[in-house]
């Protein structure tokens, strides 16, 4: 399946070596690292609240929420804060690049890396490689059930 | 359009109900005096007037069932007995059916013939009143307005009647005749106030509401006079006129009120009393809480900079920011309290239900009992009265139907033969504690081991071991019930767990003291208001967590060796009471830590009737909170009950005692 969107904005931004994006109209704004404040007893990759200007708001590290080897948080650190349907949520990556276009995306594989393949919308492809389109509300649901 | 008129009608009912059945309860009491009888036939008026205004027949009828018979008995035609008392209490009940029809917007399920035969029967004298059933539309209620004027013109030494009128059903414009009519009547004297209003009505208007209209009219003639003028009027069928039943009680009333009003006030004031109170949903009440909540936290933080400010620097204007950031607290403050108070309401609401119920329920057991109320004016929020009204009357139908003895019995015991039962509410540390407490038999702890024994709530070994107080305790377990027979007023063996979980739920706590013998009482605790809370922030492991205050009993020190195990779970030793002890990082798996000091810090937690005590590293202080979910995306965590945002600016979670106990 081969689709065009070439008007569709995404923010591309990189765990490791991997790219990966986000729909932009998905995205409420881009912070620094807060302190977090830990949750006991929740699902590990759900790394606590924080106090975004008097709204708590959870967010989840996707390193942890697919598998990868966890890393210290670094100076370049970002929390992506989405909207998804009422809710509000950081995700925390390594790094946020730019925002991107794609002239070209493709149905996902299977599995990306390790990751199961449901997790996205699909491949786009960009001059510097394969970037990751995340599928917000398969991800985010996952800890409701 | 009428539904926006049914809340206000559903208030004023249950207004009236109340009223209702405070008064007949006086009647029973004091006997017939000629103010009480008053206050039930204005009730029952009133009630009549507003129920076929809404189109609610069945009440129409039976309240004007009800209030046929108190006019009777108000002309002294009729006396008050026993049997009359309980055919009011029975009507009302018949009222509360209908009442509870409407408030579940069905259809009117309520069978009320047998209720309004009894009424017409009894209302039916020996000697057989002829009594004139063209007298059935209802006299509606008359405005202040209207009854000023009413006032004024006896006052001008005025007659005032009321003029129904039927117009003749082959009117072919019953809406010119009815203007005709009206400025007939205006040319004779003065209409102050007519059924239909003549401003409402279209000329050619035609529709059969025009066959009987009233007017309330004031004027120098006798009534015969009267009803000879205007039954000479044409397509006039017939003519009633009657004088106005005079409230003068009301009357002089407002007479007194007038004249004092007219002094300092222009009439166009006149009915400025009328706006001193609107009604407000609750849910801009939350709104505006919710906003002096974040008022509250947003101080904090100014507080804490400016400290940290005064560490750094010195000056003028940190002088002024402090000075500031002081008033903006007292204002902040100020408002938080008139919120919180636009909340309240007295819990007389509450406890003004009970007479009646514990009348009917001490009748029914042939039990002799005597109510208490006290701390009526005590208030408290409005959602936890509607909570905590279930529990209370759990405690109450317990305490009479089991607590207190019969009288036979009690004369046995060398008590009095009526008991007592105590209801009382009041203030305390910024809490609500309400006291249900009857000098019944009080509860025997070792009928309770047996009996939760042999219904298997508990084992042998566990009776053993269970000292009286948690004997007692056993009361709250699931499916508990002492009472030897089944009586559908209480012993079904789920109230008091009930009573239980719903004071949970409420962040309360409640607490048994009872003598065999000589009584029991409940004491319930309860928040304020359930928005902003005071809590105890603590220490675990450098995260600061947050403990409700309602939900503490006291804090304690204790060292190492106070800890004791029984089988395997650690306990400590309490004036006597054993309560067992967790450490809160094992709950929430965080590292317990190093134990340089030899103390321990305990805080001694309860939810309901149980008591826990958990051990943290460091107390902080007690702050003012305002609890936040943490969202639909992180859900229930076990044992955290929300957060909040500190003065530093970070979020720290709330813990939900109930939960941690209860694991």
């Amino acid at each position: 399946m081969v689709q065009t969107m070439g008007q569709e904005q995404y923010i591309e931004f990189a765990i490791d070596e991997e790219q990966y994006a986000i729909h932009i109209e998905d995205i409420h704004e881009i912070i620094k690292m807060q302190d977090i404040t830990q949750i006991p007893n929740v699902t590990p990759y759900v790394e606590g609240v924080i106090n975004l200007r008097g709204k708590i708001v959870p967010v989840i590290s996707l390193r942890k929420f697919f598998n990868l080897v966890v890393r210290e948080y670094s100076r370049t650190t970002r929390i992506i804060v989405v909207h998804h349907q009422n809710d509000t949520v950081g995700i925390i990556v390594d790094r946020v690049n730019k925002v991107t276009t794609f002239a070209d995306i493709q149905a996902p594989p299977e599995r990306i890396g390790g990751i199961d393949g449901n997790y996205f919308v699909g491949i786009g492809l960009i001059d510097s490689g394969l970037v990751a389109i995340l599928k917000l509300n398969e991800i985010l649901l996952h800890e409701q059930e | 359009m009428l539904s926006e008129y049914r809340e206000v009608f559903l208030e004023e009912l249950e207004e009236q109900l109340q009223l209702m059945d405070d008064v007949i309860l006086q009647l029973e009491q004091e006997g017939e005096t000629e103010r009480v009888v008053q206050d039930l036939f204005r009730a029952a008026h009133t009630l009549k007037g507003s129920s076929a205004a809404m189109g609610y027949e069945e009440m129409k009828q039976l309240t004007h069932e009800m209030e046929h018979l108190l006019d009777l008995v108000r002309s002294r035609v009729l006396r008050v007995t026993g049997p009359l008392i309980d055919l009011f209490f029975q009507s009302l009940d018949c009222l509360k059916e209908l009442q509870q029809d409407i408030m579940r917007n069905n259809e009117t399920i309520t069978d009320i013939s047998k209720c309004v035969r009894d009424l017409q029967d009894f209302g039916k004298l020996p000697d057989e009143q002829a009594y004139n059933d063209a007298e059935d539309l209802p006299k509606p209620a008359l405005s202040l307005d209207t009854t000023l004027k009413v006032k004024e013109a006896e006052d001008q030494g005025l007659e005032v009647y009321w003029v129904t009128v039927q117009i003749a059903a082959d009117c072919v414009i019953k809406g010119a005749r009815f203007y005709v009519i009206h400025s007939n009547l205006c040319h004779l004297g003065e209409v102050l106030y007519s059924v239909p209003d003549i401003d409402k009505i279209e000329v050619e208007e035609q529709g059969d509401t025009l066959l009987e209209v009233q007017f309330l009219y004031a004027g120098k003639q006798s009534s015969q006079e009267l009803q000879d003028l205007v039954a000479a009027l044409t397509e006039v069928e017939h003519v009633k006129v009657e004088a106005l039943p005079v409230e003068r009680a009301v009357l002089a009333e407002i007479g007194t009120r007038k004249q004092s009003e007219s002094i300092n006030e222009d009439p166009s004031n006149r009915d400025k009393s009328k706006t001193q109170t609107i009604r407000v949903s609750v849910e801009r009440l939350d709104h505006l809480m919710n906003l002096v909540g974040e008022l509250v936290i947003d101080h904090t933080r100014i507080d804490q900079v400016e400290r940290t400010q005064r560490r750094q620097f010195t000056g003028d204007s940190l002088e002024e920011l402090s000075q500031i950031s002081d008033h903006l607290a007292r204002i902040i403050s100020d408002l938080q309290e008139s919120v919180m108070k636009a909340r309240m309401l007295p819990i007389e609401q509450l406890f003004n239900r009970f007479p009646r119920m514990i009348r009917d329920l001490s009748r029914d057991l042939g039990k002799d009992i005597e109510l208490v109320i006290g701390g009526k004016d005590t208030e408290l929020d409005r959602t936890l009265i509607e909570e905590i009204a279930d529990p209370l009357i759990h405690l109450i139908r317990n305490a009479i139907d089991h607590g207190i003895e019969l009288p036979q019995q009690r004369e046995l015991s060398g008590k009095q033969r009526k008991g007592t039962l105590q209801i009382r509410a009041a203030h305390e540390d910024n809490q609500v504690v309400i006291y249900v407490e009857d000098d019944g038999a009080g509860i025997n702890p070792e009928r309770m081991r047996q009996s939760a024994l042999s219904k298997g709530i508990i084992s042998a070994e566990e009776a053993m071991l269970l000292s009286d107080r948690e004997a007692v305790h056993l009361i709250f377990r699931p499916g508990f019930s002492t009472a030897s027979s089944v009586s559908d007023i209480s012993g079904r063996g789920v109230g008091m767990d009930i009573v239980r979980s719903n004071i949970e739920n409420l962040n309360g706590l409640i607490d048994i003291e009872t003598r065999w013998g000589h009584g029991t009482c409940f004491k319930i605790k309860l928040p304020l208001t359930l928005a902003i809370i005071i809590g105890l922030l603590v220490k675990l492991n450098d995260q600061t967590f947050i403990i409700p205050m309602s939900n503490i009993a006291e804090i304690v020190r204790i060292t190492q060796g106070d800890i004791q195990t029984i089988r395997g779970q650690s306990v400590i030793l309490l004036r006597d009471e054993i309560i067992p002890m967790v450490w809160l990082h094992d709950q929430f798996n965080l590292p317990r830590g190093e134990q340089k000091k030899d103390h321990i810090q305990l805080v001694i937690v309860g939810s309901a009737e149980k008591r826990l005590a958990l051990a943290v590293d460091e107390l902080i202080g007690n702050q003012e909170i305002v609890i936040k979910s943490l969202g639909s995306y992180v859900g229930k965590v076990d044992g955290i009950a929300g957060s909040t945002i500190l003065g530093n600016g970070k979020v720290a979670l709330i813990i939900e005692v109930s939960g941690i106990i209860n694991q």
